[in-house]
């Protein structure tokens, strides 16, 4: 077994419209004066996991996503095995 | 009449559902989802920040639940108010999502509803199209559809963004909604109008239509 280092890159989905970033984007234009066109705020995991494999690493954090890191109605990931 | 109140780590509207259902007529126990629930009529999954609502609102509790996923399929009668609303949503017992609301901050004032079905367990002693006041208190109200819910109660206004203004949908014996009717059941309250709803499952269970 090998140790994978991971990182979930978790985001709404583009249909669903996300308040804080539509608030600091704004924020950043009116108040900052730069050009901001649009901000989405999401969030990232970053963990260890124990696998044979790179591909079996993934799997098992796709999994650990699907069971529930991710809410699929609202969400989108991504698994970016290190 | 026994009713469970589900408490979770964070759970802070606990006593109000206990008190509600107490003033209905049901013999009402506190338990955790350790317990068993087979002999309970009805279980409420109350509002608050179970697990901190870390991740997402609900989504910890939501995994930590199947004694109530158990209840619910057998075809008991199971409320989620508030927090308990978004723990179901992510059981998968009820269909959609539950997002921060649109103007980023949190909620807490009465709002006025309308009563779109009267026909479930929870809602017949409401008329149909019959408009109630209840407390919203909520950061993460806005209810978001992938497909077409039951819908059984629907803000008059828009307060949260949610979609076609849902407030509280069902599936068959599982009733979630974000607005606290165990928060209006005396007029001392504000209003009463949350109290028809306990008294709707009582007399529904006392029916024997369970």
């Amino acid at each position: 077994m090998q140790k994978f280092k991971f990182v979930i890159d978790i985001q709404y989905k583009s249909n669903v419209r996300d308040p804080r970033g539509e608030t600091i984007a704004r924020v950043l234009r009116e108040e900052g004066n730069i050009p901001i066109e649009s901000i989405r705020i999401g969030k990232s995991i970053h963990g260890e996991v124990q696998a044979e494999s790179k591909e079996q690493a993934e799997k098992l954090v796709i999994k650990a996503c699907e069971e529930l890191l991710v809410n699929p109605v609202t969400e989108e990931f991504k698994v970016e095995i290190k | 009449m026994k009713a469970g109140v589900i408490v979770y780590p964070g759970s802070n509207c606990d006593r109000d559902a206990f008190y509600a259902l107490k003033l209905s007529g049901f013999k009402p126990y506190f338990v955790s989802t350790k317990d068993n629930l087979d002999d309970f009529e009805l279980v409420i999954l109350p509002g608050g920040f179970s697990y901190g609502d870390y991740l997402r609102p609900g989504a910890v509790s939501a995994r930590e639940s199947s004694n109530v996923k158990k209840f619910a399929e057998n075809g008991g009668l199971v409320l989620g108010i508030c927090n308990g609303f978004q723990i179901l949503v992510e059981m998968g017992l009820l269909p959609g999502g539950l997002l921060q609301n649109k103007n980023g901050k949190f909620i807490c004032e009465t709002v006025e509803l309308e009563v779109v079905n009267n026909e479930t367990p929870f809602t017949l002693m409401y008329k149909k199209g019959e408009v109630i006041k209840l407390p919203i208190a909520h950061g993460f109200g806005r209810y978001v559809i992938d497909k077409q819910p039951n819908v059984v109660f629907k803000y008059k206004e828009d307060v949260n963004g949610s979609d076609q203004n849902i407030a509280g949908i069902i599936n068959g014996n599982i009733l979630g909604m974000m607005p606290h009717p165990e928060r209006a059941v005396e007029k001392i309250m504000g209003s009463d109008d949350g109290i028809k709803l306990f008294k709707s499952l009582y007399e529904y269970i006392r029916g024997g239509k369970k």
